[in-house]
């Protein structure tokens, strides 16, 4: 078994970090701190245009959908790369895994392309004000009108929807059936009429979180629907089977860089930092206590980084995992949180300075982590339920 | 106007809905300050913010009575 990359996968890497020295501007960085488009302004598509086309997102994606039918590792290359920046491209999270496995051609042929163009941005519409932890009480409707759908309802914590072209979202299309069995998802135009978008401003907002911060989002919003008429080909997946296309989107949303790097990058923030900075007259490499701390964090973080290579390799296989996703959505936020305490006892006092602070570290880096890591634990699933999910699905056990 | 059934404040729902700006995709933007609502049991109830709609959500009985 041999963990490492190859010699293409290494040549990927090189030419990905060469092209990053070239075109990750400060001018992008500063744009991507803003809160209005979510760091996805006219430089950031520039940028995505520019990765479209040398070919590098999704590229595990089919050929005939747009993509290159090519390795998962070696997209999962592009998305590590580029996150080390903090910028997200490459084609993880983004809703297409979920597309590619529920959608019709019809779907696939619109959305896939559109989405390595990067003119396609999906929001997810899961979470509601009552139902979040407890997805399946969502209560969203939609209610069939002839060729049509009608959806009225509200959606929470729809992080992108303020830049997204798209939303993915669960409704509920039969309020008679079994919670899980009475919901469908549909693919949204964020333009449609009865959409409206309420902006709610994140801890991370004022002052901005620099990029490249865990779960430094400045803005997420609320967003209604109200008598939303869109048509029956919306639909992805059957009606009423929407709750595991979902689940099953979301499982494999949660391969690849974004994950393992969400917390890992903290590891990696932190040794660059120590070993290239004096902190109050002192090297802090040179400290025991700091030097045993790291090499704690960086074991640690090797482990996330083999269970995120195992789904992939999984991936890459058959497409088929039902338990992985969901440890590593449990070990990395943890790894984070550990991590982000650590650095806070390293540094002291100025852990909690943030990004408008004159005598801040890292433009307030570490400070704004320290707030973002334990978010990382809620999103995407919580970690309680990600430990449901693994007990049921890993370990056989029947639904708590 | 509406009603907050939780704190009793007068809730222009007209505002509530107002498009304020447009997102880079079109969807319409609502001023935050002008209240939040939720659409329960068939009909939209408004509130002056997320509290009072978390109290409302955690005993709608208690509200609706």
């Amino acid at each position: 078994m041999d963990f490492g990359y190859t010699s293409d996968q290494q040549d990927l890497r090189q030419q990905i970090q060469a092209f990053m020295d070239e075109n990750v501007t400060q001018g992008l960085l500063d744009e991507m701190e803003g809160g209005e488009e979510g760091g996805r302004g006219p430089q950031y598509r520039e940028l995505v245009k520019k990765v479209a086309d040398k070919g590098w997102i999704g590229i595990s994606w089919p050929k005939e959908y747009g993509g290159q039918s090519g390795s998962r590792i070696d997209q999962y290359i592009v998305e590590e790369e580029f996150m080390r920046r903090g910028i997200a491209v490459g084609g993880a999270g983004s809703g297409a895994p979920a597309i590619l496995a529920a959608g019709t051609e019809e779907q696939k042929e619109f959305f896939i392309p559109g989405m390595i163009r990067g003119e396609i941005i999906f929001a997810l519409g899961f979470t509601e004000p009552q139902a979040g932890a407890d997805l399946a009480g969502l209560q969203c409707r939609a209610v069939r009108d002839g060729d049509d759908f009608v959806i009225n309802g509200q959606k929470m914590y729809t992080s992108a929807a303020h830049y997204a072209s798209h939303i993915y979202m669960m409704c509920r299309t039969d309020p008679d059936a079994p919670r899980h069995r009475g919901i469908s998802i549909f693919l949204v135009p964020m333009d449609t009429p009865g959409i409206t978008v309420r902006p709610l401003w994140t801890i991370q907002s004022d002052p901005p979180a620099p990029p490249g911060t865990t779960y430094g989002m400045v803005r997420t919003n609320e967003t209604f629907f109200e008598n939303v008429r869109i048509p029956a080909s919306s639909m992805l997946g059957e009606e009423n089977g929407g709750w595991y296309v979902g689940a099953m989107g979301l499982n494999l949303d949660r391969v690849g860089a974004s994950r393992y790097l969400i917390s890992v990058r903290r590891d990696e923030d932190i040794v660059n930092w120590v070993k290239e900075n004096d902190f109050n007259g002192y090297s802090p490499a040179d400290n025991p206590a700091v030097r045993d701390k790291l090499a704690e964090m960086w074991t640690e973080a090797q482990v996330c980084r083999l269970m995120t290579m195992r789904s992939m390799s999984l991936v890459n296989r058959d497409g088929n995992f039902t338990y992985e996703g969901s440890a590593e959505k449990v070990w990395a936020p943890e790894h984070g949180v550990k991590t982000t305490e650590a650095i806070s006892q390293m540094l002291g006092p100025y852990a909690q300075l943030l990004s408008n602070s004159e005598e801040n570290i890292e433009d307030g880096l570490f400070a704004h982590n320290l707030m973002g890591s334990f978010q990382s634990g809620i999103n995407h699933g919580s970690v309680q339920i990600m430990r449901d999910q693994m007990a049921r699905r890993g370990l056989g056990m029947p639904r708590g | 106007m509406a009603k907050d059934v939780v704190c009793g404040k007068e809730i222009d729902e007209d505002q509530a809905r107002a498009q304020s700006s447009q997102t880079s995709f079109g969807a319409s933007e609502v001023d935050p300050t002008q209240g939040t609502r939720i659409f329960h049991d068939g009909q939209w109830l408004y509130f002056c913010g997320l509290d009072c709609r978390g109290k409302f959500l955690a005993s709608p009985e208690t509200y609706l009575a």
